[in-house]
């Protein structure tokens, strides 16, 4: 049962330094992740989703800083490692998806030697044999002519052939966890469906998980299994995709998932989230979001504990206390 | 020629009443190489005849990827550019052929407001600065007058009058998008271009910046024309949706019936490709093999024809044109001829 697990956040806390005080971007979160399981970490700028993602991958910017809790990758705690083997495990074991796969490559190489030189980290080979590995990849990803693409530079191949190959690099090396951070934000709606599709089938391949940090509820409706919303550096709301959307226990996830139109039904009017997202450096006291919760009350002063309002579904709002 | 003649009779459905009339319109872009030996070597057709009313009132959507004409269209419309070929009518009266007087009322009755609040305000004015200024421009007023202007407007936007003294860097971004509907409003416009009004915004903040600006709709009956990719913000704002691919328009209709009823497999295929509002939700799956053309090097026939599933052989040779399919609907496939 563990075995499966191979990744378990415990109490991550990663805190910024600044002149004016200290910024608690991610404050004491929890989640576990499964192997081929696709977790949406969903939140508004600010909400400390992208710096989990960081602080995953140890590359938390200055002046940040892990302060506390624990990353378990396979059993290992990531905080515990030294910069070297930390650097062994980003791309091997886990790997960051861009945010712009159109833009991630470099333009002065083609797109053979890219692959073949993140094949090298992994394979002591002669370079005939990486380049057929690198062939190999490409045709994993669906490139067709994959053999005569190897000599393209990037510039010569259409955005989706990009994707593409972005894709193929990002799992040279077999990793165990894919993150993708707001993966298909600049990408158009037709060539967004077809990016979501190329991870879906990189993971049925590889068996990896992954991990979609993302404000789109859409994208969490049609790519994850489980779903953790994150406001002002915690997780309000944990649970399994369809339990989230039938039955949304915290207000703000339900007042989310309301307020966003969607195609098949007419509404009048949306329901709107009054206020705008706190700012870290003055957070409110006791629980972040009652300021705009339309349920607030004296309790609220209180920051809320984690309930369980079902199996596998936590929620930190003290109505589901 | 003959095909845009063809095109006007069928969304030309109430061209009489309409704020504001496109008529045929082109953009083509020429294109140069070599800096010394100039030659046109091309022409980038990113507007090729489209044909669209905007009525008092009503929010027209302009829907489709990047690089189909969108933006150049809405750029024609705020005369920031010119018309390769076609004619705009404002109140019936072509663009054109206006008089100093016509021109500079124009330019106060339409109004813009952009994607991005960060960028489209002044870093170095103030609320106050900025939301008064196209109204110095157009209109001759006191200054107290103008001062209590800006003060109506903030609060009709749902700010507070003493934000007119602070800078733009003191907002969120929601916020800040309200400053921008302040400006475009400060001049009584009958029209405002939303180009992408909300897509740069947290999610949290959408719903209300929509809802504000169907509240002005209904408020001040102003015309808006939506430039959007998020088709559930369309059908939550439009009364009329034209689907663009590669500078034309391939399927026109109401809201609701464009997304229940869709013809164009282009339209199909955009549907198909938004994101589900519930993980149960299944979508028709039509992936679209590739993408969106070069329009330096357009494919003849229906541009569409390429990437369509459903195509036919005479789609490479005959360039479709849009019919009626129903009242109020029109689509350009050959599929429903």
């Amino acid at each position: 049962m563990t075995n499966d697990v191979i990744l378990q956040v415990q109490d991550l806390q990663t805190h910024f330094f600044t002149r004016t005080g200290v910024v608690k971007a991610v404050d004491g979160i929890n989640f576990e992740l499964k192997r081929g399981e696709t977790l949406g970490i969903v939140g508004e700028s600010g909400s400390g989703k992208s710096m989990t993602a960081w602080s995953i991958l140890g590359m938390v910017p200055h002046p940040g800083r892990i302060v506390g809790g624990a990353i378990n990758y396979l059993g290992e705690n990531l905080l515990e490692k030294s910069r070297g083997e930390m650097r062994d495990i980003r791309g091997s074991g886990i790997c960051m998806v861009m945010q712009d796969p159109l833009t991630s490559l470099n333009p002065v190489f083609t797109v053979g030697d890219q692959l073949v030189e993140t094949l090298r980290l992994e394979y002591d080979e002669p370079k005939r044999s990486l380049r057929q590995r690198a062939v190999d990849l490409l045709a994993n990803v669906r490139i067709p002519a994959a053999e005569e693409r190897l000599a393209n530079f990037p510039h010569q191949m259409s955005g989706g052939m990009r994707q593409r190959v972005v894709g193929a690099i990002s799992i040279a090396r077999a990793p165990n966890l894919l993150i993708a951070d707001e993966p298909t934000t600049s990408l158009d709606a037709t060539i967004q469906l077809q990016y979501l599709r190329l991870l879906k089938d990189i993971q049925a391949e590889t068996g990896a998980a992954i991990i979609f940090i993302t404000h789109d509820f859409g994208i969490v409706a049609r790519m994850c299994d489980r779903v953790a919303v994150m406001y002002a550096g915690r997780i309000v709301e944990q649970s399994d995709v369809e339990d989230m959307f039938d039955s949304p226990a915290h207000p703000y996830t339900e007042a989310l998932l309301q307020s966003v139109p969607d195609l098949d039904t007419d509404v009048d009017t949306l329901p709107s989230i009054e206020g705008q997202p706190p700012s870290l450096d003055a957070l409110p006291e006791g629980c972040s979001f009652a300021p705009r919760c339309p349920h607030a009350w004296e309790r609220c002063l209180e920051y809320p504990d984690e309930f369980t309002v079902a199996p596998g579904h936590t929620s930190r709002c003290w109505r589901s206390e | 020629m003959a095909a845009t003649a063809i095109a006007m009779e069928g969304t030309q459905t109430a061209g009489e009443d309409a704020l504001v009339r496109l008529e045929g319109i082109r953009r083509h872009f020429p294109v140069y190489r070599g800096n010394l030996l100039r030659k046109r070597t091309g022409t980038v057709k990113a507007v090729d005849g489209i044909s669209i009313n905007i009525m008092p009132g009503q929010t027209y959507s302009l829907v489709g990827e990047s690089g189909c004409g969108k933006t150049t269209t809405s750029r024609m419309l705020l005369m920031a550019d010119q018309p390769t070929e076609g004619s705009i009518y404002f109140d019936s009266r072509p663009m054109h052929q206006f008089s100093g007087a016509e021109r500079r009322n124009f330019r106060s009755s339409v109004q813009a407001v952009f994607q991005d609040p960060w960028s489209s305000l002044n870093p170095r004015m103030r609320v106050d600065q900025i939301i008064s200024e196209p109204l110095i421009t157009h209109q001759k007023l006191s200054r107290s007058a103008v001062q209590s202007q800006v003060q109506e407007l903030l609060q009709v936007v749902g700010l507070h009058p003493f934000h007119g003294e602070r800078y733009p860097h003191e907002f969120s971004g929601g916020q800040r998008q309200r400053i921008a509907i302040a400006r475009a409003l400060s001049t009584r416009p009958k029209l405002i271009v939303l180009d992408e009004p909300v897509s740069a915004l947290d999610v949290s903040i959408r719903a209300q910046i929509l809802n504000l600006l169907k509240e002005l709709q209904a408020t001040y009956e102003l015309s808006y024309l939506l430039i959007a990719h998020n088709l559930a913000t369309v059908r939550y704002m439009s009364h009329m949706v034209g689907v663009m691919y590669l500078g034309k328009i391939v399927e026109e209709a109401p809201p609701i019936e464009l997304f229940t009823n869709a013809q164009h497999p282009y339209t199909k295929a955009l549907i198909s490709a938004s994101l589900p509002a519930h993980p149960r939700q299944q979508r028709e799956e039509i992936v679209l093999t590739g993408e969106v053309p070069s329009p330096l090097n357009p494919p003849g026939g229906c541009a569409f024809h390429p990437r369509c599933p459903f195509v036919l052989e005479r789609c490479s040779s005959d360039v479709p044109v849009l019919r009626q399919y129903e009242a109020g609907h029109t689509t350009a496939c050959h599929l429903y001829e």
